[in-house]
């Protein structure tokens, strides 16, 4: 037999080994097929994400109770089996480096003891020397709804704190006010299903691909071929998958709603019957967009008459299930709210509410931004009652059994008006819970300032590192998502179980705990004996809830909410068990919650945003989210390697060919941008996904608020974020 | 009271921390589960993977559905964790093409291992630890068989094989070939939430060798990749990758610096030695080598596994470099006992110089426009020469040889002759879009001008030292001017590695 090099080959290969092994995977059980053997589970459970307001159910694989992995649950009714990368990270940030594990007293670690009686005794000392004005809380929609309930109690009534806001002002003030206005609740009526069961959706300052991932593969599921339009001055992504896109001039949004309206009516593609009964301002709305002409929405959004009429046409086509969607596009703007409306006044005057694959429907941002609205205590009491109704106070003192007294008569200041309190000196001590206001709030720069400035800085987060923390006096470290135990409202107001299958790091306490240490330092504990637990928060939530729209009274508790992979509200007690499917939408009945019974439509002439591009400064900046994989200010998802990878590593911005030429701006290349207030430097984007004229960076890079504009909606307080005038130029 | 506070608030926060610490969502929560034989997902990814195993002549592939990858990443984050894999580690990514023409338009393109028909990697593993499997094709990393030579990676034109500092291996997607083997789907066509991910058969005979799989791809017919990326959009002629313009700097392999300069030197001074005939030569020559071949073994991830290298001789050039440098190693060990023995030199002199043509075949069969051979074998070769005159003529200035001035004048003409022809082809590559090593010339150009001119001061100094050499008879000035010469060498081979412009699929 003849010898040769080869016949030594087999003997020489490893197919098997230590390396080899650490990458086997084995079967999983519990559903999951192979799972890496090394993060093989013992058991597992569901929890809902913690990053944006989908809220995707997550199967979290349990190994000794403690969470060692985890994968998109497939049976949850949100996310069918899907997740976005972030839900798939969700368990990274919570064993970052710089997690805080101690209170930091000026820096320095403490224990509980020592930082709580200084917040105690400092908090005091400056109620007492300034007065109640001179304290501000500013919270967030990132805690669950639970805990959000207490703080607002605590803040409110029990240290009589005025000033409470958090950051879902930046992301959902505009879609409560308008919903609030206009059905006479708080009640966004869509249910996700809507998502596959409409003809025509129409997404409008929405870019779903990358903000809500799961949402757009809700719209791919849909069988009925829809048409899908898309209104965004950026060819994003889902303009990209859309069939038709409205490349709309920057702020142009609200006059080219009302030509639509204009068209609708004066061409009868309307559901006059539904009107007459269940609307309220039509004649007076016809009349008002009778100005709204073609030649003037064309001349306003740079669109041909065609395309208009063609948009008018697929909306008004009664015979097609038409569904509205829109994101921080509308909300964030200077006149967001009137255009939320004018969305709500489209869906109402063809009657396209109410009905599967309709609606007027804002996706919501923050994972509880929807808890938020119901429950924080801010400008309004629980479930969209007043501060100023006394019937509502005294039905939220015997609720919680204080006397009727102790409720505030007036909501909360919203956040832009704490900021100018902070700015100004007024505000002389700021408690600051889960969220960065310091990169996230606009004008940033002005802010930082103004924060070093005060007397005292609280701020309770899961890291002593963000820009904000970094400012802290005092530092609470909290547990995070994954850490303990509450709910959270998603977009299609689904009240998901966020559960502890993690232990947190050192000392950290979960939100609700360093809430009961307040109140215990803080001398008022004992309004506060039933608040001993979330879930003992949640039976109080209920019975806040009971006769309202939002009427949770039927949820048997956290239990229930785990095997029925969360549940819509309203859930009432009494409701028969028909009314309990898993998917619901409000207002099929055609009845709205004003005491009338009907929606309202509510409009204004559209206004030019405040900062118009000029000679000196002649670019709009627009802003928004730049991937799927970033979550705001980055302080949880820029923990992961992996997610990292996901975006440029350097800050960008966009911009087109046509004016890159003549600014001699070669793509890859460095450049400043400036406004009027600060400037960053990024690396050029060349690319024709923006118009001439304008340019966009993701507001995910720190300096991108030193540029915004302090412009503000003048009904939500909303920051009108996605428009302001800069000039660029090549470094 | 207050002490009364403290000392109840203390029992609080003691309660609390406990209470934090108690994980229950098992006992309250747990899902019992009776048994899955099923994996919950396969309802989504069951029409998503291929219903048959494949065929005779037929392989797995990705097929990838442009019109609905829409950028969330999720196939990204899925990879990483549904295989367990290191904390920065994913098999696959999304990159994005943009465009610079009149239409608005871009797209984003996931990739991972294209499972190639003739795999790169494969072919230029040393160690043969891959496997390009024969009944599923997939293209299969030997985890346990690699020394983490790296080479695969500079092979690949789409930068799949990725080395962890952590293992001193590499890793790569196996298309989850066990999920596959189970009828499971592979993590990314599970994670997709828009079904743009699936697995298809193809005829691995049938796979294309025609142009790229998508705008900015290495040109398919060096590996004849197996993905098929699908569109009913026109991709416009002028899309690019987002990256195309960011220039960047390749890792710059300092071991394989110094080993190609080391062993360069060594082989030219054998050479020079087949003239000379001096011990001092053969020993100097023999020395260099060894040198050489030692910081070799420290670009190794696994070392002690390097002696099966031998294993990929038959498409391998890394193979046939080590094998030819053991039998050089060896006789060049000989010739430094028996100096003077003219056969054996000149013996050793040509395995030598067989051994520096294997050093170039490694970087010319990347394929890469920088490394083509009309760039590396003068680079290569006339190092050889450089260094061996400039070595042999300091070794000879020191035994008090007048031939060492001899040695200078040649140094001094190969020098100038290599820099200069260097030079003018690298300004002419900077000018000029249309040649294939333009990128690698930018980046040089932009990224290394520190180098370029340290190396033009290195040259003049070469030069001055070699022509006071010519002058005089101190072995001060060879012995400069060889150190000048080497030190130009290490930056020559520096910009070698680091400009030159890897290919990889589009990225961000």
């Amino acid at each position: 037999m003849k010898f040769s090099l080869d016949d030594l080959v087999p003997i020489f290969r490893q197919f098997e080994g230590p390396l080899t092994s650490e990458l086997v995977r084995k079967p999983g059980d519990f559903g999951l097929g192979q799972v890496p053997v090394r993060f093989k589970p013992d058991a597992t459970t569901t929890t809902v994400c913690g990053f944006c307001s989908t809220g995707c159910g997550l199967k979290v694989h349990l190994r000794d109770g403690s969470a060692v992995n985890l994968s998109p649950d497939t049976e949850y009714p949100v996310n069918l089996g899907m997740a976005c990368p972030k839900g798939w990270e969700a368990l990274t940030p919570l064993d970052a480096p710089d997690r805080g594990t101690v209170p930091l007293l000026s820096g320095q670690p403490a224990s509980w003891h020592d930082a709580m009686s200084s917040f105690a005794s400092r908090l005091r000392e400056i109620q007492r020397v300034h007065g109640p004005e001179s304290v501000a809380v500013l919270s967030t929609g990132q805690i669950v709804t639970e805990e959000m309930c207490f703080l607002g109690a605590l803040a409110r009534i029990g240290l009589g704190i005025p000033n409470i806001d958090s950051n879902t002002r930046q992301c959902m003030a505009t879609s409560h006010v308008a919903y609030k206005q206009s059905f006479g609740f708080d009640a966004p009526p869509f249910t996700y299903a809507d998502f596959e069961q409409s003809d025509v959706l129409v997404f409008i300052g929405a870019n779903p691909c990358i903000a809500h991932p799961i949402l757009w593969q809700r719209v791919l599921r849909n069988r009925r071929s829809p048409e899908i339009l898309v209104v965004d001055p950026r060819r994003t992504e889902t303009a990209m998958a859309a069939s038709r896109h409205y490349s709309i001039a920057p702020k142009s949004d609200l006059t080219l709603l009302y030509g639509l309206a204009n068209i609708l009516i004066s061409s009868g593609w309307i559901d006059r019957e539904f009107i007459a009964q269940s609307v309220s301002g039509f004649p007076e709305f016809a009349e008002f967009v009778r100005a709204f002409t073609t030649d003037r929405v064309c001349a306003a959004t740079g669109l041909d008459a065609e395309a208009l009429w063609q948009f008018a046409q697929l909306v008004g086509d009664r015979s097609k299930r038409v569904s509205w969607w829109w994101t921080m596009g509308v909300n964030q703007s200077h006149e967001s709210t009137r255009t939320a409306q004018a969305i709500i006044a489209l869906a109402l005057i063809t009657g396209q509410i109410g009905k599967p694959g309709t609606g007027a429907n804002s996706i919501t941002g923050q994972c509880n931004a929807m808890g938020s609205r119901l429950f924080a205590h801010a400008t309004g009491l629980p479930c969209n009652r007043d501060y100023g109704s006394p019937a509502d106070r005294a039905e939220i003192a015997s609720i919680y059994g204080v006397p009727a007294e102790s409720i505030p008569q007036s909501g909360s200041p919203a956040y832009d008006q704490i900021i100018d309190g902070v700015k100004t000196g007024r505000i002389k001590a700021l408690w600051v819970i889960a969220t960065n206001s310091a990169h996230s709030w606009g004008t940033s720069e002005d802010l930082q300032r103004a924060l070093a400035g005060l007397e005292l800085l609280v701020v309770q987060d899961m890291y002593p590192t963000t820009e904000t923390a970094r400012l802290a006096h005092i530092y609470f470290p909290a547990a995070g998502w994954g850490e303990k135990d509450g709910t959270f409202i998603n977009s299609e107001r689904r009240i998901g179980l966020v559960k502890k299958v993690r232990r947190a790091p050192g000392e950290a306490l979960s939100d609700f705990n360093i809430l009961r240490l307040v109140s215990e330092y803080c001398g008022v504990a004992d309004q506060f004996r039933e608040w001993s637990s979330p879930e003992a928060v949640f039976r109080i939530m209920q019975r806040l809830s009971k006769g309202r729209p939002c009427d949770i009274t039927g949820i048997a508790g956290y239990a229930q909410l785990d095997t029925d992979g969360g549940i819509q509200w309203p859930y009432a007690k009494d409701d028969k068990p028909a009314s309990h499917h898993r998917e619901r939408r409000l207002f099929g009945d055609g009845h709205f919650f004003h005491p009338d019974g009907k929606a309202r439509i509510l409009f204004s002439s559209p206004r030019e945003p405040s900062e118009p591009t000029d000679a000196g400064f002649p670019f709009v900046l627009l802003t928004g989210r730049g991937s799927s994989a970033q979550w705001h200010t980055g302080s949880r998802t820029g923990k992961s390697a992996i997610l990292a990878k996901m975006h440029p590593s350097r800050p960008y911005v966009e911009i087109h060919p046509e004016d890159a030429h003549v600014l001699g701006i070669l793509h890859g290349g460095a450049v400043e941008i400036v406004s009027r207030r600060g400037m960053a430097t990024a690396c050029a984007c060349v690319t024709t996904i923006v118009q001439p004229g304008s340019v966009f960076m993701p507001m995910h890079d720190a300096q991108v608020n030193t540029l915004t504009a302090p412009e503000y909606d003048p009904h939500s307080r909303q920051p009108s974020y996605k428009y302001c005038a800069v000039q660029v130029r090549p470094v | 009271m207050s002490a009364l506070v403290g000392h109840s608030s203390r029992t609080l926060i003691d309660q609390l921390l406990d209470e934090q610490r108690q994980l229950t969502a098992v006992e309250q929560f747990a899902q019992k589960h009776a048994s899955h034989d099923i994996p919950a997902q396969a309802k989504y990814y069951r029409d998503l993977i291929p219903l048959s195993k494949p065929g005779r002549g037929e392989q797995y592939a990705f097929a990838v559905n442009l019109d609905t990858c829409t950028g969330c990443k999720a196939c990204v984050s899925a990879c990483h964790s549904m295989n367990g894999l290191d904390e920065d580690e994913s098999w696959r990514g999304v990159g994005l093409l943009i465009n610079s023409d009149e239409t608005a338009w871009q797209q984003t393109i996931t990739s991972a291992c294209h499972h190639c028909a003739d795999p790169a990697c494969a072919n230029g593993c040393p160690v043969l630890a891959y496997e390009k499997d024969e009944t599923t094709g997939i293209v299969r990393h030997l985890d346990d068989q690699c020394i983490g030579c790296q080479y695969c990676s500079l092979k690949c034109p789409y930068d799949v094989p990725k080395y962890s500092n952590r293992l001193g291996i590499v890793r790569k997607c196996d298309m989850c070939q066990d999920r596959l083997a189970a009828g499971e789907a592979p993590a990314c066509v599970q994670a997709c939430p828009n079904e743009a991910i699936r697995i298809d058969l193809v005829e691995t005979q049938n796979v294309s060798a025609e142009g790229s799989v998508v705008p900015g791809a290495f040109r398919s017919d060096y590996t004849r990749p197996t993905t098929m990326y699908r569109s009913t959009r026109a991709i416009p002629k002028s899309a690019m990758p987002l990256q195309t313009s960011s220039l960047r700097l390749e890792p710059a392999h300092w071991p394989l610096i110094v080993m190609l300069v080391l062993s360069q030197m060594a082989v030219g001074l054998h050479i020079a030695h087949v003239f000379v005939q001096e011990t001092g030569t053969a020993l100097g020559a023999f020395a260099f080598l060894n040198a050489a071949l030692l910081v070799s073994v420290a670009h190794l991830g696994r070392p002690l596994k390097a002696w099966r290298a031998f294993l990929g001789w038959r498409r391998s050039w890394m193979s046939r470099e080590i094998i030819v440098f053991g039998i050089y190693a060896a006789m060049s060990a000989a010739l430094a006992l028996l100096p003077q023995n003219r056969p054996l030199s000149l013996a050793v002199a040509i395995i030598g110089l067989a051994g520096v043509l294997c050093s170039a075949m490694i970087y010319i069969d990347t394929q890469r426009p920088a490394w083509r051979k009309e760039i590396t074998f003068p680079r290569f070769f006339g190092t050889t020469f450089l260094l061996g005159a400039a070595s042999c003529g300091c070794v000879l200035a020191w035994l008090g040889s007048h031939t060492a001035q001899t040695l200078a004048v040649i140094t001094t003409i190969i020098r100038v002759w290599l820099f200069m022809s260097e030079m003018m082809r690298h300004a002419e590559a900077v000018r000029s879009p249309q040649l294939p090593e333009h990128q690698a010339a930018l980046a040089a150009a932009t990224l290394l001008p520190g180098v370029t001119q340290l190396r033009i001061g290195l040259f003049a100094a070469a030069t001055v030292f070699s022509i006071t050499a010519i002058l005089g008879t101190a072995p001060l000035w060879p012995t400069l001017s060889l150190l000048a010469t080497l030190a130009g060498c290490v930056l020559e081979r520096y910009s070698f590695f680091t400009a030159c412009a890897a290919p990889r699929m589009p990225g961000l």
